[in-house]
């Protein structure tokens, strides 16, 4: 086990305070243009989601400063408002680093699985991150080489979207990688990096339906498309949800979507979990439903997508970090708790599921 | 009042004592665990208590449920810092009993009690906030580095009530918080096998589950009938470098807790389903199986192992014909895994055979106090498990921050 040297004392303040300056760094109300209903519920809850992402956004930056993840750019999103960055417990840490590594891996089989077919850099990939937030993973795939073309979208609230262009256009080395940048109207904003295309869209997810009108520019149709939702569509209720999945199964022919969130198992963890983010003002309505993969198949079979597979994130770690990278891990801090790591991380999955052809790279994937 | 009565008090209600008066109370504590030896013996009537991880409010009804301090001898089998909010409140009140009524409380140390592990996992970080600078934490782990690392437990009666044991036949009796049996396991001929036992006992808890909403089912199998009544109490488990109850003793414990070897793995090894030792998956200590136990109950007399350590959703669990248990206090635990809490009562034999006189320092230790049983096979003690809820956290007139379970969001 590591011998970690004594923690930095004010990273206590952080973690005591993150609450109150989750408002202030999010801009509480700062949000909505004045015109619509006085602050509705929904509206109070849309906030505290956004909230969400900042904590993710510390979650990351904790297993970076760790060493569970390598990514260079994790530091710029958290908000220096918000005191030295928070150090998160192992079983979090974990948790963030299995859950990034996994979706890392479908995202690279995904992108490598077009090597095979033809000159790399003729063909494009397409990636919609739905939720987006802060994530990194933009940053990560523009600045590695290799790759297919790649036209990568990001769809988040416009105060989130405009947000990221501010640290972006801040920050010289997100700067160098999103360049020649155009900045549209409702927060939105595009690139043109050195091997694809990047569109971050300040849009309400909600929007998206079958029957909406075209409202994401540069969305393209005709190449094979993976939909990500990073605990995201579980905020949404079912129906909202499913229409955002049809949005796109209905228009782009080879599509895919990897989804990542908790599962309700009717088991009284999963009580107590949706007690506690009740007491944090989060509803999720994609824990009233009971978990069943061959249910969660069948819905996504019916929003047009034939194969699906699924793994917690115990299975995950098991499975998919390998021998070496696993002693290197619990190398870093150790992990006491090994019977709440299993009932943790027994309760969030990983959903991949794809329809027609370019996910050649996710065979075998199991 | 007496200072020391005033700190109780103080604690009792969840606040937090000046820094001179834990410098002064953790010189007195040291002083008088510096006199115990690494296994310290316990005479039956006793409720033992597993993990607590600072949950002062699941502590305090831990009380509620258990007795208090002193009318009820408590050993509590360590960890009663890091993860919950209250870990210095916790480990404080514990202490501040411990001076106080020296003889009715026994704390033994968990892996938590360290200096690295509670640099990791809050009890540091805690200790900072309320004081506003680590030397409290240093006082209590200087503490840490005295207290035993384990006890035996004398003197427990075959039978839960004392009076009528010729009535009783009961050998597991399971409680809710308030008292209410949930289930009752009756003593099986000793010849019965352990396989038409288990099967007895699953139909007996399909059939005897508490009441909903309890959650509390338990787990356990009913024990072949050890002939002495010694309980060997241990956070985490054996050690292949220790295969009599007297290598304990031997162990230089006044140190922090080692990476390895015997006082790491006492604190650190978990029971598992497998032949003989394995690695463990938290990087210190062992998995030990079955037949490691049983070898070590027979060489050393014992009936049984009680040992913290791990979560268990109905609070205890018995395991290898009830060679060994876990038990888990810690009702709820992190304020996020829904489980319940359990503690284990012993009760005292009357019979007269088993009276022992309390050491808690080195006197007679040679022979561990242990008398060897006499005439035919004896069986293990009787147990009566409480199983306990989490307390309401606003209901106690204590200051209560709203937990907050982190989540992967």
């Amino acid at each position: 086990m590591s011998a970690p040297s004594i923690p930095n004392l004010l990273s206590l303040r952080a973690r005591g305070g993150r609450g109150r300056s989750r408002g202030r760094g999010q801009g509480r109300g700062g949000f909505g243009t004045g015109a619509e209903a006085p602050a509705s519920r929904g509206q109070a809850h849309d906030s505290v989601i956004q909230g969400t992402d900042t904590d993710a956004a510390v979650s990351r930056l904790s297993a970076v400063d760790t060493g569970y993840l390598s990514d260079p750019y994790a530091r710029y999103f958290v908000s220096a408002f918000d005191g030295p960055p928070a150090r998160r417990f192992p079983i979090i840490n974990r948790g963030t680093y299995t859950r990034t590594t996994a979706i890392d891996n479908l995202v690279h089989s995904f992108l490598a699985g077009a090597g095979g077919e033809e000159q790399q850099g003729e063909v494009t990939r397409q990636i919609v991150s739905l939720g987006a937030g802060t994530d990194t993973r933009p940053f990560r795939l523009f600045s590695q080489k290799g790759h297919p073309q790649l036209v990568y979208h990001e769809i988040d609230f416009s105060v989130t979207s405009a947000k990221k262009l501010k640290t972006v256009e801040a920050v010289p080395p997100l700067a160098s990688i999103l360049t020649n940048r155009s900045t549209g109207d409702t927060g939105s904003w595009s690139s043109q990096p050195l091997s694809g295309e990047y569109f971050c869209h300040g849009l309400d997810i909600r929007r998206l339906s079958p029957a909406a009108t075209d409202i994401l520019p540069g969305l393209r149709t005709d190449v094979p498309t993976l939909i990500l939702s990073e605990c995201c569509l579980c905020y949404l209720s079912q129906k909202e949800s499913e229409d955002v999945l049809e949005y796109f199964s209905s228009r782009i022919p080879n599509i895919s979507v990897v989804i990542y969130e908790p599962i309700h198992l009717g088991d009284p963890f999963s009580d107590t979990m949706v007690s506690n983010l009740a007491a944090r003002n989060i509803h999720m309505p994609s824990l009233e439903r009971r978990r069943d993969e061959a249910d969660e198949a069948a819905r996504l079979k019916r929003l047009g997508f034939e194969t699906t597979r699924q793994l917690t994130i115990d299975r995950l770690w098991s499975k998919w970090v390998n021998a070496e990278e696993k002693e290197r891990v619990d190398r870093l801090e150790g992990l006491d708790e090994i019977e709440e790591w299993q009932l943790l991380a027994g309760h969030y999955a990983v959903v991949w599921s794809f329809r027609g052809d370019g996910f050649e790279g996710w065979r075998g994937i199991e | 009042m007496s200072d020391l009565d005033k700190a109780i008090a103080q604690l009792r209600s969840c606040r937090p004592i000046p820094e001179d008066q834990v410098r002064e109370l953790c010189h007195r504590a040291r002083e008088l665990l510096i006199e115990e030896g690494n296994v310290v013996t316990v005479t039956a009537p006793v409720t033992i208590c597993g993990d607590i991880h600072g949950q002062f409010h699941d502590l305090m009804e831990l009380f509620r449920v258990g007795g208090d301090v002193p009318d009820t001898n408590y050993l509590f089998m360590g960890d009663f810092v890091d993860r919950g909010f209250y870990s210095l409140e916790s480990f404080l009140l514990l202490l501040c009993l411990k001076v106080r009524y020296p003889d009715r409380m026994t704390l033994i140390r968990g892996n938590h009690e360290s200096r690295q592990i509670t640099t990791v996992y809050g009890f540091y970080d805690e200790c900072l906030r309320k004081y506003g600078s680590a030397n409290v934490w240093r006082y209590c782990c200087d503490v840490f580095d005295y207290l035993a690392l384990g006890a035996i437990v004398l003197g427990a009666s075959s039978t839960l009530s004392p009076g009528s044991p010729e009535d009783d036949d009961t050998e597991i009796e399971v409680c809710d918080q308030a008292g209410s049996i949930i289930s009752r396991f009756p003593r099986q001929p000793a010849n019965q096998s352990s396989q038409e036992k288990l099967d007895n006992s699953n139909k007996n808890t399909v059939d005897k589950t508490g009441p909903p909403g309890t959650g509390a089912s338990g787990s356990s199998s009913g024990s072949v009938g050890n002939p002495t009544g010694a309980i060997l109490c241990v956070h985490g488990g054996l050690s292949p470098l220790v295969d009599t109850v007297d290598k304990i003793r031997l162990i230089d414990r006044k140190q922090e807790v080692p990476h390895e070897g015997a006082m790491c793995d006492l604190l650190w090894s978990d029971p598992d389903e497998i032949d003989g030792w394995g690695l463990s998956p938290r990087g210190a200590g062992f998995l030990f199986g079955a037949d490691i136990v049983k070898v070590f109950n027979h060489r050393n007399d014992l009936s049984l192992i009680a040992r913290a350590h791990q979560l268990v959703m109905e609070g205890f669990k018995e395991m290898f014909d009830a060679s060994i248990v876990t038990v888990w206090s810690a009702p709820n635990y992190c304020y996020r895994c829904g489980n319940v809490a359990a503690v284990l009562e012993l009760t005292e034999d009357e019979s007269g055979t088993g009276i022992f006189q309390r050491t808690n320092g080195d006197v007679g230790r040679s022979s561990g106090g242990i008398v060897e049983p006499r005439g035919g096979p004896k069986n293990g003690p009787a147990r009566r498990y409480r199983v306990f809820q989490a307390a309401p956290q606003d209901s106690r007139g204590m200051p209560a921050k709203k937990p907050v379970a982190d989540y992967f969001l």
